[in-house]
């Protein structure tokens, strides 16, 4: 059983965290104890993670992988049950470690009878802003997310894209330099993405460090200078997009006409893939390196040659791989 | 000055809330009802004007601590909307005081709205000499609608909101008879006398703050009552706040 401190150890406050980065995290845990069965699952555990000043960071994982205890431990929503972190070398959970912080949450909901320019100006003051500075800057996220024509409608009419934009401009009011977004594109049409993905590639060119956690990993690739992937609660790897990719083996497609007779010879069972279409076949190598020896093959066999193109593996291609050779079947974890 | 945000937001919901409407309706019935009343009353009628318009006071004010008060923080935690709060640096304390001080002002405006239909239904009736005892009860029902509404805060951020609803109105009534408690204590075994007198202590002293039958003579309170109401209902909302905020401090938001 793992052994679940009944109080928190207080933070080591003492300690020199570094102030040059945005996150800094060392063995930082949170386990659930059932209050009947006390059955103990883990949340998170022992995350060791580093975000830069600056840079945008994908936290990857399935439903249930932990990356959103992930963020709420950083942003004192949840207790850790062990180990620490730090915002800008603030401690975790201290006010001031989230003074400089945005957060959209996933899925956000806002007060019914507010207006969208009340609830930003209200966001706003409660940032530290003074209410003329909170008015003024309401009305220009509005506007910047799009709804600067909805101003005298009540957020309980707003549809789910809305508020997911109104949540985005309530976490940008006060220049925050460091923004949390919880699965930001979902809910949103894909001209909502667009606006998203511009917000956030707009902050990352002010600045601003932005710390992004999705399972949507087009998004993710197209937006992160580096992601971590985070799989039953243990953060599994951290790189770049393109270490990432460059890790993974890549595979070469062949297109071929006259080939459908061919039978693929033993040696290549399980690396080969064949897919037969109108227009010819296709053979899919698995492994680069036998690019040669099935060109060599297939010509010898009668068939013509049409194109032989390199696939670029994707950082879906990693991310499921990573889970496959952990173990982990990537289903929601809160649903078992 | 979070507080102070915190309590505006929470008093501009409640006055854009229905229930604030109605509540302030049901006041006006129920004047309205005690002038029918009044010529049944037997040459009481002026008296039971007072009484019934003071006893509303509370009694609306309590179905509203009851209905909005007791799932303050359990709502906002379901609803997720404390997220976009304390993700910001706002701590628990000043959350739950502006919790707190934005629902007391709507009943502190409740209250008082009604108090001034009673004191305008009294100057119509020639009854002015009655007005300044009106005025130091309606002043004293705020007072206890505020310390109810700490006592509710204080569940609402341990409990559900059902079960804050049942404990805030189970401490309302202890509170009500706390003197009749602790008379009834006297007469068991020492066990569950410490036990009554302990509830008894801890329950909020509410008839503390009850002068509706001197109002109704048109007596006037002595004005060491009043600063002593006011400096107890003080102390028992801070204390009652401090223990919210102790159990709201060690609360995960999952």
């Amino acid at each position: 059983m793992i052994p679940v401190p009944t109080d928190p150890p207080p933070h080591d406050v003492t300690s020199d965290a570094p102030r040059d980065l945005a996150v800094h995290t060392r063995g930082l845990s949170k386990h659930y104890r059932h209050p009947w069965t006390l059955r103990v699952t883990t949340g998170l555990a022992d995350l060791d993670l580093d975000i830069r000043r600056g840079e945008v960071f994908g936290y990857l994982g399935p439903n249930g992988a932990g990356k959103t205890t992930t963020i709420k431990l950083l942003l004192g929503l949840l207790r850790p049950s062990g180990g620490a972190g730090w915002l800008f070398g603030e401690p975790i959970g201290t006010e001031a470690s989230r003074r400089r912080v945005g957060f959209l949450p996933e899925q956000p909901y806002f007060y019914d009878s507010l207006t969208g320019p009340e609830y930003l100006e209200y966001a706003g003051r409660l940032s530290g802003l003074d209410g003329r500075e909170a008015r003024k800057r309401a009305a220009h996220w509005l506007g910047r997310v799009g709804l600067g024509a909805r101003r005298r409608l009540p957020l309980r009419k707003y549809s789910k894209g809305m508020l997911q934009r109104v949540g985005l401009a309530a976490s940008l009011i006060h220049d925050p330099e460091l923004l949390i977004l919880d699965e930001p594109m979902s809910g949103l049409d894909p001209f909502g993405r667009r606006d998203v993905r511009e917000l956030i590639l707009e902050q990352k060119q002010r600045g601003v460090t932005v710390m992004l956690s999705s399972h949507i990993l087009p998004d993710v690739e197209m937006l992160c200078d580096r992601v971590g992937v985070v799989l039953g609660g243990t953060l599994r790897r951290t790189a770049t997009v393109n270490e990432l990719v460059a890790s993974q083996q890549q595979r070469v497609e062949v297109r071929c006409v006259g080939a459908p007779l061919v039978t693929i010879p033993a040696r290549w069972h399980g690396t080969i893939d064949r897919f037969e279409l109108p227009e010819g076949t296709t053979f899919v190598l698995s492994d680069e390196n036998d690019v040669n020896d099935v060109l060599a093959w297939l010509i010898g066999a009668g068939a013509t040659l049409r194109a032989v193109t390199p696939q670029r593996a994707s950082l879906e291609d990693f991310f499921l791989s990573v889970a496959e050779s952990q173990g982990v079947d990537g289903r929601d974890r809160r649903s078992a | 000055m979070n507080a102070v945000l915190i309590a505006r937001n929470t008093f501009r919901e409640a006055a854009r809330d229905r229930l604030l409407i109605a509540a302030l309706g049901a006041g006006a019935a129920l004047l309205s009802a005690t002038q029918m009343l009044a010529p049944l009353a037997l040459g009481e009628g002026l008296r039971l004007t007072v009484d019934l318009g003071l006893s509303g006071i509370t009694f609306i004010g309590l179905a509203l601590v009851l209905l909005v008060g007791t799932s303050m923080v359990g709502k906002e935690i379901d609803k997720r909307t404390i997220y976009n709060l304390l993700s910001r640096p706002v701590s628990r304390r000043s959350y739950l005081v502006g919790k707190w001080a934005g629902l007391a002002a709507a009943l502190w405006i409740v209250a008082l709205a009604m108090g001034a239909a009673l004191v305008l239904l009294l100057l119509t009736r020639g009854q002015a000499g009655h007005i300044p005892s009106v005025i130091q009860a309606v002043y004293l029902a705020g007072l206890e609608l505020s310390v109810v509404t700490a006592v509710a805060v204080l569940f609402s951020a341990v409990s559900t909101p059902a079960l804050s609803a049942l404990y805030t109105i189970g401490l309302f009534l202890v509170g009500q008879w706390s003197y009749d408690l602790r008379e009834f204590a006297a007469r068991f075994p020492s066990g569950i006398r410490t036990m009554c007198e302990m509830l008894a202590a801890l329950a909020p002293n509410l008839p503390v703050f009850n002068i509706r039958t001197l109002a109704a003579d048109g007596t006037v309170a002595p004005a060491l009552h009043l600063v002593i109401a006011t400096v107890y209902a003080a102390a028992y909302c801070a204390g009652a706040l401090a223990l919210a905020t102790a159990a709201l401090e060690t609360r995960d938001f999952k």
